[in-house]
């Protein structure tokens, strides 16, 4: 029995297969049903205990600030001047601002506005980057000068300064503040794509699709990209940390998010003030931020760990992403065969 | 190291000039001096004028940073209007102000998240390791306002309701002599510190600990060097090198004004400078301090290149 191969979690005989650990079977080759990747992924993900508290923290973040508000009976921007300045009480959870705002419906708010603007950009951002990234590798020579260039110009700015200058035009709504975020925070994930794709662009079945005749445009959609849907999964994840911790931070400046709404650094910024009598109304959304953050974090520390290309490889299983890219290799090598004609050099 | 240090120059150079070109553009697209005079404008055409005389802004977008450029290397960087003093002296000023946090600050940071990943990297998977593994995911998550605000009430003001002492001040440079300037800068400092400790003191644990894992570190015990001498001269110098980029970075962004603390803190640092610069559309003091900046980044990135080839000969050489 080949069982040095087990690792040291196994410490009884255990029937189910654990995740990233290999059975005897599976270790001499005997296992009928090589497992995808993307179960393999998922399994591996369960076992990743931060990464379940990341997203279980994160989903009920969400629940909370999305279906929350529904059970208290204030609204938004309801006034009321009488109850100013107010403690938690089992009528006001989170207690209320300084012209007698339910500060929960309102932090509820700002969290999703937050969270919004988080994700917004960390899509625009990673659209950009990968575009850009998968471009400049693939193409290599001026289009690879030019992006680089433009990626070590982005990373010379003096990021939060420019942010406010921008911001401050440009950040009012959702969009643009998102636009605004994005514009820095592209170049992470364009040098990330840009590595995986100049590593893999140089294998044969890439080679093999070029002889074929596929286009580049097929060649990166369909041979190159899946490849790096991992690091791009995880790199969308961590954004929405940075995204948000920035966000906060100018519209704690007052140069994001502008009244009437509000978002988590609003919150603080208006109770800044008051923080020597009532440092509660500073903590809540400061505690907030930290948790989404926190929980964006784990989960995209989880998601590294579970789709990391070297696991890939140690659990034997073909990977979803490159099944597929095999996949489309073989139907460009059928188009070649039917053709009758091999391009050389495409 | 002559020919790889005039490389790197001659790299960063026109890497400089083209993102200072970007930015003067970016800028001037954004900030619009003018702004308060569009409602009043038939009756205000004066002030209007005097103003897009100021800035040249009737000259084309694209074709207006060259005509700072040209002032520039005259040493002429404008007035402030919202100070009403040269750009100079007030970059001057504030620039010192600034330094004065950012410099405590750095080393601070340095030395503590030096000392936490040689820690954490020894005792690896210790109680230790843990806490400090925790309290860095919690640093790297919270935004540096809500670090500086609680730093604030507990130190500041939380102390002294409960216990009658205030060991430091609330921000504001109060201190005519060096103890007073103590109490007013560590606030500050501290919070700026911290930030860059949590991400620090994790690279350089991950750093450390490869470096500790290799062969020749095996060695060095394996001939019966003391492990102190393993760990500080052997081990310490490799693990290093990557965090001396992180440093290098860190500290530019540092002094290039820290916008959020100092406005907490009223510290007339630059970065506070620069909030109001930015409120009043005082368009030569903002381009100054976006400069300054870039400048800052780039020399520092220069720096970090060349203790890199310093450290690393293989770097230099390759």
């Amino acid at each position: 029995m080949a069982d040095t191969q087990i690792p040291p979690v196994l410490d009884e005989d255990v029937v189910a297969p654990q995740p990233g650990g290999a059975t005897t079977a599976e270790v001499e080759g005997l296992s009928d049903k090589p497992k995808s990747f993307g179960r393999l992924a998922w399994e591996r993900f369960l076992g990743h205990r931060m990464a379940l508290v990341g997203a279980a923290g994160l989903l009920l973040l969400i629940a909370l600030f999305w279906i929350g508000p529904y059970f208290s009976e204030f609204s938004f921007d309801e006034r009321n001047v009488r109850d100013r300045k107010l403690g938690p009480s089992t009528e006001h959870w989170f207690g209320t601002d300084e012209i007698g705002r339910d500060l929960f419906v309102r932090t509820a708010q700002g969290g999703r506005y937050s969270l919004q603007i988080g994700a917004l950009a960390a899509l625009i951002a990673t659209g950009a980057g990968t575009l850009l990234g998968a471009l400049a590798g693939y193409f290599g020579k001026t289009v690879d000068a030019l992006v680089s260039q433009l990626i070590n110009l982005t990373l010379i700015v003096p990021a939060i300064i420019v942010l406010s200058v921008f911001a401050n035009k440009w950040g009012a709504d959702a969009l643009g503040l998102a636009l605004v975020l994005a514009a820095l925070l592209w170049t992470r994930i364009a040098r990330v794509v840009r590595g995986v794709i100049l590593q893999i662009k140089e294998q044969e079945y890439i080679m093999a699709a070029r002889a074929a005749g596929a286009t580049h445009k097929r060649i990166l959609a369909r041979h190159l990209l899946p490849n790096v849907v991992g690091a791009i999964a995880v790199e969308i994840t961590l954004l929405i940390g940075s995204v948000i911790v920035l966000e906060s931070t100018l519209s704690f400046l007052g140069l994001g998010v502008k009244p009437p709404n509000a978002s988590l650094g609003t919150l603080v910024a208006q109770a800044k003030g008051d923080i020597d009598s009532d440092p509660i109304r500073v903590l809540t959304p400061g505690i907030f931020i930290v948790l989404i953050v926190l929980c964006v974090n784990f989960l995209g520390d989880g998601l590294r760990d579970a789709l990391d290309p070297r696991a890939k490889v140690d659990d034997g299983g073909a990977g979803k992403a490159a099944k597929k890219a095999a996949k489309a290799a073989r139907k460009d090598a059928k188009k070649m065969k039917s053709s009758g004609t091999v391009v050389v050099g495409a | 190291m002559f020919a790889y240090v005039t490389r790197r120059v001659l790299i960063a150079v026109p890497m400089l000039l083209v993102a200072m070109y970007l930015v003067h553009v970016g800028v001037s697209a954004t900030v619009d001096p003018r702004s308060e005079f569009y409602v009043c404008l038939p009756r205000c055409q004066e002030g209007f004028d005097r103003i897009t005389e100021q800035y040249n802004l009737d000259t084309n977008i694209f074709l207006r940073p060259f005509g700072y450029f040209s002032e520039l290397a005259r040493g002429n960087l404008g007035d402030s209007s919202s100070i009403g003093e040269p750009v100079w002296d007030t970059l001057k000023t504030r620039g010192w102000n600034t330094a004065m946090i950012a410099i405590p600050a750095f080393l601070i940071g340095a030395i503590l998240s030096l000392l936490l990943s040689v820690y954490s990297a020894r005792r690896q998977y210790s109680i230790g390791d843990y806490t400090f593994t925790g309290l860095s995911f919690i640093g790297f998550a919270m935004p540096s306002f809500v670090m500086a605000l609680l730093l604030q009430h507990i130190f500041a003001v939380k102390l002294e309701q409960l216990f009658g002492i205030k060991p430091f001040n609330t921000g504001r440079k109060t201190g005519e002599n060096f103890l007073q300037l103590a109490r007013d800068v560590t606030l500050p400092a501290v919070s700026l510190a911290i930030l860059g400790i949590a991400a620090d003191s994790r690279f350089g644990r991950a750093s450390m600990l490869e470096t500790l894992n290799q062969d020749y570190i095996r060695t060095a015990r394996a001939k019966g060097l003391k492990e102190g001498k393993v760990v500080w001269k052997h081990a310490l110098r490799n693990a290093l090198i990557p965090l001396v980029t992180l440093w290098a970075l860190g500290f530019s962004a540092l002094l290039g004004g820290s916008v959020v603390t100092e406005s907490i803190f009223s510290w007339p640092g630059i970065g506070q400078v620069f909030l109001r610069a930015l409120g009043d559309a005082d368009l030569d003091l903002l381009m100054a301090i976006v400069m300054f900046g870039g400048v800052l980044t780039v020399t520092f990135n220069l720096i970090a290149d060349v203790l890199y080839g310093v450290l690393d000969p293989r770097i230099r050489l390759g």
